[in-house]
């Protein structure tokens, strides 16, 4: 019986192959997880496609009334503008509506920003993203680092005062609102004991250089970022710690941590590669989801720091009411939270042959 | 003597009160093991008697007073004032007389609302600093020409101190009386642009944001509650369906659709920003009840109860939740700092309600007048700033000594 299940699709013709490879590859973990992560993206555009249309006090009514009052013409003279300003055919049905907006989506055509005529959205937010994702990725990393290292050093000392008192500060970082500690850099650092210039230090760079890689502009792009980066490594790297002390301190009861030691390994050989590399592992997973908060907790900080990112334009989209930019730099952040836990979901077997072998999680 | 063993009803009730202190009393005294846990509940105890009960006693200055303004960006707000006329401080007092405003300083604006009931005479600044134009008013003013004199610079100070004419130095020093706000009993943390007291702002701060977070918490936890035990305890299709549900929720950043959602929406009242949050905020909560009742189900107590055929009501509220109700109120208080956290969030960036003066509305003013980034407003800046910090701390302090509290696997040495 088990021997003819075996040799079954070598004997089988190959469209038996084929469909039994796609049947395998479609209830593969890597097709579920991808699958999700296609289905959400379309959920949320659906969810924003909504939101603009159908919601009480939705944009295109109120530009509609707002253009009736302004300028006393028909209502469908009014209509048609409007229509003309959202990029859509003013005759069609909703349902038709809904169909050419996706696939606008498909070729990334998320529309011209209302406000501004003639800039495409996509190309506004090609613009800004990557000051966020450089802002964001260097804070993560940092924070991410800086925990791990502190967070072995309270699983280590355990119950001592340095184990206590990180703790506590553990609790103050993660405690304090992140755009509180943005605020608190500002106003001690800057304003108070006046270590920086809080004015020049606006933007994503100093508009008199040129972008390139030369020296000077490198400088000045790491200057400007410094603060925000600082705010994001301060703001989540409490939570790092406590992650790790608690992973690491699982580690420690493990077997093979005792074995090791038993074998009369090098201290600094067990902490980096037997502990420190197992107990960081789980980390990963909540980095990915770190990704996603700070990503959408940057529209304060960007607006605290002016530092022109994503969040800034999200917000600058909000405040002038251009829609079709708010609802891009909404798709285009939930995508980066989606794609982040896609990522993690494919490589996590990568990085833990455990979970490898097992084949799902 | 317990509530529960005495058989006479009137005298349960009348031991509730009793066993309920007593209860706190054991809480208290567990949780005076905990330092860090121990501080966060005196904290929480101190914020609810600062802002729901001192603000009954402290009346909400928003009375402005002009000797004690502290200035826009670079500046300090000042009143000078006859010396025979030193009593003058609010524009009530001023009613009827002749005030002189150096004009390019911003005073206009302060005395707008009060201009048909005082003369106002205009001073121009000139282009040099302390040009003559200010002179001019310093002089007019040390005449009695003009009864007061708003001056929006701290060029003043340095003028008549520096005063190279000894005749001017003379009529400046022995006629002129000029405010000088500072930190000091009557104010303890100073006073605002408008000369109004911080202390009386940052009491009254509180409460709205506080009840804001409570209604977000509440609601994002009853609804997590409700649908985790739900799914997990009928599981087939509902469990999956409200499972997807969740996962898709959780995608959406969560802050980003707030900004949108209250860009869209703009509400008039802060209250219903707490619905908002809290209808948005309970799939993280939702999907870890789901998996502790699930694991809770399989537990030799709910099979006992199960097979006894006690219905799934029962089992729920008198198995299930009994024993996780402290994992449900350590992530209650949790979830009223991200509701917190949100709606001070959306408060500094304009999109929330700015009609009560809570310490993010005092961010908010704060950042637009540009007041935090003035060397002279740190007590204005850093008094709310502290107020939101030490809140969360308080929060996040106590609900991690309850974790220890309630989980032994925390607090035992491993």
């Amino acid at each position: 019986m088990a021997t003819q299940s075996l040799n079954a699709p070598l004997e089988s013709p190959w469209r038996d192959q084929l469909i039994h490879a796609l049947r395998t590859a479609l209830t593969s973990y890597t097709a579920r997880v991808v699958v999700q992560a296609i289905v959400t993206i379309w959920a949320v555009a659906t969810l924003t496609f909504l939101l603009v249309r159908e919601m009480p006090g939705n944009p295109i009514d109120v530009l509609i009334e707002q253009i009736l009052t302004q300028e006393g013409i028909s209502y469908q003279e009014a209509y048609d503008r409007v229509a003309a300003s959202f990029n859509f055919d003013p005759d069609a049905s909703l349902l038709d509506l809904y169909f050419s907006w996706l696939g606008d989506l498909l070729r990334f055509d998320l529309g011209k920003s209302i406000t501004s005529p003639g800039t495409e959205v996509i190309d506004e937010i090609a613009r800004f993203l990557p000051w966020t994702v450089f802002a964001v990725g260097m804070g993560l990393l940092i924070s991410f680092v800086l925990g791990i290292v502190l967070g072995m050093t309270m699983a280590y000392y355990r119950n001592s005062f340095l184990d206590h008192s990180l703790s506590l500060l553990s609790s103050f970082l993660t405690g304090v609102p992140n755009y509180i500690w943005g605020l608190l850099i500002i106003i001690v650092l800057g304003i108070q004991l006046n270590l920086f210039n809080v004015g020049e230090l606006r933007g994503t760079y100093d508009i008199s250089l040129t972008p390139g890689l030369n020296a000077a502009f490198i400088l000045s792009v790491l200057k400007h970022a410094a603060l925000p980066i600082a705010t994001y490594v301060i703001a989540t790297l409490g939570g790092w710690m406590l992650n790790m002390k608690s992973s690491t301190m699982g580690v420690l009861n493990e077997d093979y941590v005792n074995v090791a030691e038993a074998r009369g390994l090098k201290d600094k050989r067990i902490i980096t590669s037997y502990v420190g590399r197992n107990a960081s592992l789980p980390l990963f997973t909540q980095l990915t989801i770190a990704v996603g908060f700070v990503l959408g907790s940057g529209v304060v900080i960007e607006e605290i720091f002016v530092y022109w990112g994503i969040g800034h334009y999200l917000f600058q989209s909000i405040t002038v009411r251009d829609y079709t930019s708010m609802q891009g730099v909404f798709l285009i952040l939930t995508m980066g939270v989606v794609f982040s836990n896609l990522f993690a979901d494919l490589t996590y077997g990568l990085l833990d042959p455990r979970v490898r072998i097992s084949g799902e999680r | 003597m317990d509530a529960r063993a005495t058989s006479n009803p009137a005298l349960a009730i009348l031991l509730i009160p009793w066993s309920i202190l007593r209860g706190a009393a054991r809480f208290v005294s567990r949780l005076r093991a905990n330092i860090p846990g121990m501080i966060g509940f005196i904290g929480l105890v101190a914020y609810f008697i600062f802002t729901f009960i001192l603000p009954r006693f402290i009346p909400f200055d928003n009375e402005p007073n002009l000797d004690e303004i502290v200035g826009p960006i670079g500046s300090r707000i000042q009143l000078a004032v006859h010396r025979d006329d030193a009593r003058l401080r609010t524009f009530e007092d001023l009613a009827g007389k002749t005030v002189g405003v150096v004009d390019q300083t911003g005073g206009p604006d302060l005395i707008a609302p009060y201009a048909d009931t005082l003369t106002i005479e205009k001073y121009r600044w000139t282009s040099r600093r302390a040009g003559p134009g200010l002179e001019t008013s310093l002089v007019d003013l040390a005449n009695q020409e003009i009864d007061a004199l708003l001056i929006f610079s701290k060029t003043v100070t340095e003028l008549i101190d520096s005063q190279q004419d000894p005749e001017l130095k003379a009529l400046f020093s022995e006629n002129i009386v000029i405010s000088n706000p500072g930190l000091g009993p009557p104010h303890l943390l100073g006073t605002d642009t408008q000369g109004r007291d911080i202390a009386t702002h940052v009491v009254h701060g509180g409460r709205v944001l506080i009840l804001t977070a409570l209604i977000g918490g509440v609601i994002s936890t009853v609804i997590a509650l409700f649908l985790g035990s739900i799914a997990a305890l009928t599981g087939g299709f509902l469990d999956s369906a409200l499972t997807a549900l969740t996962n898709l929720i959780l995608a959406i950043p969560r802050f980003p659709l707030l900004v949108v959602m209250a860009g869209l929406i703009r509400f008039d009242n802060t209250l219903y920003l707490g619905v908002l949050i809290g209808l948005l905020g309970w799939p993280a909560l939702m999907r870890a009840i789901r998996s502790q009742v699930l694991s809770l189900r399989e537990r030799d107590f709910v099979e006992a109860a199960r097979s006894l055929g006690l219905s799934t009501n029962h089992i729920m509220f008198r198995e299930i939740l009994p024993n996780m109700i402290s994992y449900v109120m350590i992530n209650f208080i949790f979830s009223i700092t991200f509701a917190m956290y949100e709606q001070i969030g959306l408060v500094v960036l304009g999109l929330a309600p700015i009609n009560d003066y809570t310490w993010g509305v005092m961010l908010y003013f704060g950042r637009s007048r540009g007041t935090l980034y003035n060397p002279d407003g740190a007590s204005m800046a850093l008094s709310p700033v502290l107020a939101i910090a030490f809140f969360q701390v308080c929060l996040v302090l106590f609900a991690r000594a309850l974790e220890e509290l309630f989980d032994p696997r925390l607090r035992a040495p491993v």
